[in-house]
């Protein structure tokens, strides 16, 4: 299992060539400095760089992220509300030969494996361009630690019943 | 000693030495205790990423605070006339605004004794230190003005209603109404009407800013229109409790 | 004059309360505050105190204007209060709560003088206990010493008695009349009438938010026509030369078989007639009072159907 951690790695994943759908083409790369072995709580970035390679120009770009769970029997896709507050960029127009360039921070809240694609689609055009996939895992981190909240809770209440009680003491002490 | 600070002095005694006062410490801390084991126990919630335990237990520490803050607020005008006290208080050489000073003063020593008591919840909860200090500070800095003015609104409360019951039930529903945007879903606060109340509601002010500063690590600076809604708050609920202080120290309603 | 009050007009909620009242108090005396439930004597003490504004009339406070020419802050400190319904802070002791109220008075007060005070007013210095423990005239001594604390030139006292034993209401008498030696005026809300017959040189009495009697009681008594009788039970007929030439302000009224009605002449003091006619050798084994003295006044001014 940590092996194969390893292998699908967490943000070591260079996908340097690109992939086209009509005149767009997306890549995806991690960033260095992403954690090897990422944990709950961490966060990665991954940058993206979207080229008109048409010869004409593209009007009303929006390209976002996506995120999905690829654990087995939980395959599901991800509400990216608490991962990340960057889900998309828009550019007005694209002339032939320009690029876009971004990146998408993501700080992982749940443990699981996750697959990662930049989606992109244009006002006119009638097909969907996307990056390759980017796969990485989360390993499992107690958020809460009870070493720390046990005390507390318990310690507080304690500590006022304590005092309650001394003054409860002091005044009936003193009706006797 | 200044006499509104002696007045505040007396108000602050009278939460933490006195059986009545002690109790309602005990009750928040039992509070915030019962969540934060609630945290712990629960392995499904130690799913939820860190800044937003963090978020939730500020918001909670801020909710008991202005519940609090509501009740002595009220108890300091309304309970005092119902005990009697109000009246050898009234015929004092000082005057009302001390008086009155010097119980917006007790509601604010309340508030720094409850966020001093949070301060060990906070940092049982936020066991990574990810945007604790921050949280932290944006408790205190925003939660204050709020939590505050629910106590300034008890004293006006409490000036305006013939019994220390009918203050708290008038209270209690502005309080409720205030921290409904705790309860209700993103969707309806989406709404025109409900983005509006969101954007006038000091609760929703607070736990705004929370959000954007704990979980989104948002700077501090980003926040003033937040803010500005949270002294505004203050403002108006100061100004209530000083027009029903009038009205209680000139009209006999003290009697 | 400590208080002058003319023509004093008080309503609450717009439900007019008091429509005439006057009253006046000076240095040395002590004046008591006479009416039936509900005629509004407490309002008139509010309005005094400047915690309910009058509509119309006037008053003034240490020879001054008020709220005009002297401020509510400058009567309050010149003036010790103990109301009716007084509370306390349950959670502090005499001694704190005393140097707390000094403290608002402005006081300064040491430990000792505080004692002192305390013991002044039949409460033990060296109790630590809070005040919720106290019984109800322990409380009412405490809030007594409070209305003292400021040495205050003018008293003004709801119902100071209550809760108080016979020994107990004998003490605070005494305090009262120690104060009045010392000029301190005091005006005393009460429905005791033998407090006000023991103490009181001036009395008030509002009847339905007016005043209609005011002055010094023998003066009242005199205007009243209101004489004491009392009924004597003697074990042996007074001689001739002991009835007659008494040279008392009494008189003989009547006897029936050992009981002899004798009239006092309002003003008098029956407690001296009664020393005079011992002194004399009347052999009085029993005294009841049939009529007359503040009691009678004060029921034939407030007699009215009940509403």
């Amino acid at each position: 299992m940590n092996l194969r951690a390893l292998i699908l790695a967490t943000g070591l994943t260079f996908m340097a060539s690109a992939v086209t759908a009509g005149p767009l083409a997306i890549n995806l790369s991690a960033s260095a400095n992403n954690p090897v072995m990422p944990q709950m709580g961490d966060r990665l970035s991954y940058h993206t760089v979207i080229r008109n390679d048409g010869t004409g120009s593209i009007d009303g770009l929006i390209v976002w992220i996506s995120l999905v769970e690829v654990d087995p029997g939980k395959e599901q896709p991800v509400d990216l509300e608490d991962w990340s507050a960057h889900k998309a960029v828009v550019a007005r127009a694209l002339a032939a030969g320009d690029k876009l360039e971004t990146d998408w921070p993501i700080r992982l809240i749940q443990a699981g494996t996750y697959r990662v694609v930049i989606s992109a689609a244009t006002r006119s055009g009638t097909a969907l361009a996307t990056s390759p996939f980017a796969d990485f895992t989360v390993r499992r981190k107690p958020v809460v630690e009870s070493v720390r909240v046990l005390p507390v809770a318990l310690g507080v209440p304690i500590m006022l019943l304590l005092a309650l009680l001394g003054v409860w003491r002091k005044s009936y002490k003193s009706t006797i | 000693m200044n006499r509104t600070v002696l007045l505040a002095r007396k108000e602050a005694g009278e939460l933490m030495l006195s059986l009545r006062g002690l109790t309602w410490l005990l009750a928040v801390a039992v509070a915030l205790s019962v969540f934060g084991l609630l945290l712990v126990s629960n392995t499904e919630l130690s799913l939820l990423d860190n800044a937003q335990v963090v978020y939730d237990m500020a918001s909670i520490v801020t909710a008991l605070g202005a519940l609090l803050a509501l009740v002595i607020g009220i108890d300091t005008v309304a309970g005092e006339r119902e005990r009697g006290s109000l009246v050898p208080l009234l015929l004092t050489p000082v005057s009302r605004d001390s008086i009155l000073f010097g119980k917006l003063g007790g509601v604010a020593i309340a508030w720094i004794v409850i966020y001093a008591l949070s301060l060990p919840y906070l940092w049982a909860v936020g066991s990574t230190g990810q945007n604790l200090i921050e949280g932290m500070v944006i408790t205190a800095v925003l939660g204050s003005p709020v939590v505050l003015g629910f106590g300034f609104l008890g004293v006006a409360l409490g000036c305006w209603h013939s019994s220390t019951r009918g203050a708290l039930l008038t209270g209690l529903v502005a309080l409720i109404l205030s921290a409904s945007p705790l309860l209700l879903g993103p969707s309806l606060r989406q709404s025109a009407v409900g983005r509006l109340f969101d954007a006038l509601n000091p609760f929703s002010a607070a736990v705004n800013a929370y959000d954007a500063v704990m979980i989104d690590s948002q700077p501090y600076g980003l926040q003033n229109s937040h803010f500005l809604v949270a002294v505004i708050w203050l403002i108006l609920t100061v100004w209530l409790a000083r027009s029903g202080f009038r009205r209680v120290s000139r009209t006999g309603a003290a009697i | 004059m400590l208080i002058s009050i003319e023509g004093l007009k008080v309503s609450i909620n717009h439900t007019p309360i008091l429509h005439d009242v006057h009253l006046s108090l000076d240095k040395g005396e002590i004046c008591g505050l006479l009416g039936p439930n509900g005629a509004g004597k407490s309002t008139t003490i509010s309005a005094v105190l400047g915690l309910r504004a009058a509509e119309a009339g006037r008053i003034e406070m240490f020879d001054q204007q008020f709220p005009d020419a002297v401020s509510e802050i400058e009567v309050r400190q010149k003036t010790g209060v103990l109301p009716e319904q007084g509370g306390f802070y349950d959670w502090m002791d005499a001694i704190r709560y005393l140097a707390f109220f000094a403290s608002l008075y402005g006081r300064e007060i040491h430990r000792k003088e505080i004692q002192d005070r305390l013991q002044r007013v039949g409460l033990d210095p060296s109790n630590e206990r809070p005040i919720h423990t106290f019984s109800r005239g322990m409380k009412q001594r405490l809030g007594l010493a409070r209305a003292l604390l400021a040495n205050p030139k003018l008293v003004i006292l709801d119902e100071p008695t209550n809760g108080l034993d016979p020994r107990g209401r004998r003490d605070i008498h005494d305090i009262f009349l120690g104060l009045a030696a010392e000029g301190v005026g005091i005006l005393l809300c009460t429905h005791l009438l033998d407090d006000v017959e023991r103490l009181c040189s001036r009395v008030g009495i509002i009847v339905d938010g007016r005043t209609v009697a005011e002055g010094p009681v023998d003066e009242l008594l005199r205007n009243s026509g209101k004489t004491n009788r009392f009924r004597l039970r003697l074990t042996s007929p007074p001689s001739a030369s002991q009835q007659s030439g008494m040279g008392l302000d009494a008189s003989i009224i009547s006897h029936d078989g050992e009981w002899w009605i004798v009239s006092i002449d309002p003003g008098a003091s029956p407690d001296s007639v009664w020393r005079e006619l011992f002194f004399r050798g009347w052999k009085i084994t029993d005294i009841q009072q049939e009529s007359g003295g503040i009691e009678d006044m004060y029921l034939s001014l407030t007699d009215r159907s009940p509403t």
